[in-house]
């Protein structure tokens, strides 16, 4: 369970619980300097303790927490232990996220992993009749579980890019998906999501346009219908945000 | 309704005769005359086909909704069919209703359906009352359940835990000791509207469905209209926020029936509210970060409950109050509960913490249950020891 260890002097409360700093990272793209992905998921267990600046700064947060794989059918056990630190300029979006992670999973396996979830989407019988994903029942057919999985990773971007102090998102449903041919074998796609705002409690429904291939940055271009101006972010101050490469709005 | 089914099929594999109402609908039909009222009437009332109607005939511009059971769909059909009438099924929100009869009916000395109020749209709004005792206003506990339609965890627990109570009373040494103490009031559904909205055209709707003057959006958030620093922090004054409080206090009928119905019996020791998601057991306040007179004790209460819910799969609870847990709101139901002389006032957001959100596995309703009653039955013994 989580224990907060707050420094001394002076106490502090992060205004929005604990649950802030976790949910950047677990909306944030993902850490690492090669361009492969595996999506992780933050663990509850973790401790977090609070630095705040100054107030009208904003406020750092140091967590650590564990790691899993974000499939639960994969069971391979924990990935290891992640230190982050995750500054939140007032009311700014775009957290900046620095994690170190113990034992992360070996090269060769995460390519692996990119290539076999590569050849499920270009598997995909076109034009994708898709509903809802997962129904609203919860459920989602194995078949399609590759295209949540990506659907997810490109909607943790556009969640990072809108994480503020105050704000948090979660993914709520997918409810479109178009497929896209290309030339050049790239995945290209189109869809719909619904993300759960908690401060607010608003579902915003966003159009995402996502292109990849592995070992290729993921390209990222989105329309969330409650847009927030992409004003300066508390990461391009600190310098050491993983920042995707090609990340823009319609 | 895979979901609901499912349930269903859990609840009532150890009653008979459960089939027959899964499969009950209701047939909203567009009469355009008197004529065709009166030849439903006839129908209804010859009960032949075991009809009755949902929502009773009053003028041509309105529809009638009658209850059709599942035996009598074809038969009425053809009738309708024949009588050139237009009608639409709407959704099976009954299904609620009926297993709350089913238990009251099953189980007569201890549990009874009562009719507290009625929603925007007019349905019932049915608590299910546990009572072991004669005499009027017993120390009692409410369970409140269903506030916002869409975390349908919440409804879907409620029922299970209904179940749970008549089946483990003399059988649990727990909820036995509890209820010789105490009354136990459950209400499943405090948003029918909500609820039947969520079903029939958007799955993730929050709030009620009241009309707002002026305005083209629907609804307030129920748990945003009590009396409780109403309209304060964490809540809006915009019709078309998924936090909007509402015109006044109470204005929601739905929220108006449970204060009534609570401060007139004017003896309630304990106020639990269900909600998902973020897996958070929570006490007062939410309109201010000043801290509750008795958050010691509620915050240690919470913690044995939290322990109590992990001890059956482990899932781990956060616990302290709303305003620092997750966010400031003002009008919330325990807020009120607590500063109108209700102590024990929790709030539980349930599975899970975001992977699925509201829209939770049906695997995973038994588990959510089953752990939950864990918790309930740890505050619930607390306040048995605790009267005030």
């Amino acid at each position: 369970s989580a224990s907060y260890r707050v420094p001394a002097p002076a106490p502090v409360f992060l205004p929005w619980g604990p649950m802030a700093a976790p949910q950047a990272l677990a909306s944030s793209p993902p850490h690492t300097k090669t361009n492969s992905f595996f999506i992780f998921r933050v663990q509850l267990k973790y401790s977090v303790s609070v630095f705040q600046i100054n107030p009208k700064e904003g406020c750092k947060v140091h967590v650590v927490f564990s790691t899993e794989r974000y499939n639960p059918e994969e069971r391979e056990g924990r990935l290891g232990k992640c230190s982050a630190r995750v500054f939140f300029k007032n009311q700014k979006p775009r957290p900046t996220i620095n994690v170190t992670c113990t034992r992360l999973i070996e090269k060769k396996k995460r390519q692996q992993e990119d290539y076999l979830l590569y050849k499920q989407m270009k598997q995909l019988k076109n034009p994708l009749e898709i509903v809802s994903i997962p129904d609203n029942h919860g459920h989602i057919d194995p078949s399609l579980r590759p295209i949540w999985d990506l659907a997810f990773l490109g909607s943790s971007y556009v969640m990072w890019e809108m994480t503020t102090q105050v704000s948090h998102y979660y993914l709520a449903q997918l409810t479109s998906v178009r497929q896209w041919k290309t030339n050049d074998d790239t995945i290209d796609f189109d869809y719909t999501v619904l993300l759960h705002e908690l401060s607010t409690q608003e579902i915003i429904p966003c159009r995402i346009h996502l292109v990849w291939y592995p070992g290729k940055p993921l390209k990222v271009k989105y329309h969330c219908q409650e847009l927030q101006t992409p004003e300066e972010a508390s990461g391009t101050e600190e310098g050491s945000a993983v920042v995707p490469t090609e990340l823009s709005n319609f | 309704m895979r979901w609901i089914l499912f349930i269903g099929a859990l609840i009532g594999s150890s009653i008979c005769g459960q089939e027959k109402f899964f499969g009950d609908q209701v047939f909203r039909i567009n009469v355009r005359n008197g004529d065709e009222i009166s030849k439903l009437s006839q129908l209804v009332n010859s009960n032949n086909l075991k009809l009755n109607f949902w929502k009773s005939p009053s003028s041509f511009n309105r529809p009638v909704d009658v209850l059709v059971p599942s035996v009598s769909l074809q038969a009425f059909k053809s009738f309708l069919r024949s009588q050139g009438l237009e009608y639409a099924v709407t959704i099976k929100d009954l299904q609620i209703y009926h297993e709350m009869d089913n238990i009251a009916a099953d189980f007569p000395d201890l549990a009874r359906r009562v009719k507290i109020g009625h929603s925007f749209e007019n349905r019932p709004m049915y608590v299910l009352k546990f009572s072991t005792g004669k005499g009027a206003r017993r120390p009692a506990v409410w369970l409140n359940a269903g506030i916002h339609s869409r975390e349908w965890i919440s409804q879907a627990t409620a029922i299970w835990t209904a179940r749970k109570i008549v089946s483990d009373y003399q059988r649990d040494p727990a909820i036995t000791s509890i209820l010789e103490k105490m009354d136990i009031f459950l209400l499943p559904v405090a948003n029918p509207d909500g609820y039947v909205y969520t079903q029939t055209q958007n799955r993730l709707w929050r709030k009620t469905r009241s009309r707002n003057p002026g305005s083209s959006c629907i609804g307030a958030d129920p748990n945003r209209n009590w009396n409780a620093s109403f309209a304060g922090k964490g809540a809006s004054d915009n019709p078309c926020s998924e936090v909007y409080h509402g015109p006044h206090a109470n204005s929601e009928v739905e929220v108006k029936s449970v204060v009534d119905f609570i401060q007139k019996h004017g003896n309630f020791k304990c106020f639990i509210d269900l909600h998902s998601y973020s897996q958070l057991l929570m006490y007062p306040y939410g309109y201010s970060v000043k801290k509750a007179p008795d958050a010691e004790e509620l915050d240690k209460v919470a913690r044995l409950a939290a322990k109590a819910l992990a001890s059956v799969s482990g899932t781990e609870y956060q616990v302290g109050p709303t305003c620092t847990t997750v966010y400031p709101a003002s009008g919330s139901s325990i807020d009120w509960a607590y500063d109108n002389g209700i102590k024990f006032a929790f709030t539980f957001e349930l599975r899970d913490t975001g992977t699925y959100g509201f829209l939770l596995p049906a695997n995973q309703i038994i588990p959510t249950a089953e752990e939950t009653w864990l918790g309930l039955k740890t505050i619930m013994e607390h306040v048995r020891d605790n009267f005030y």
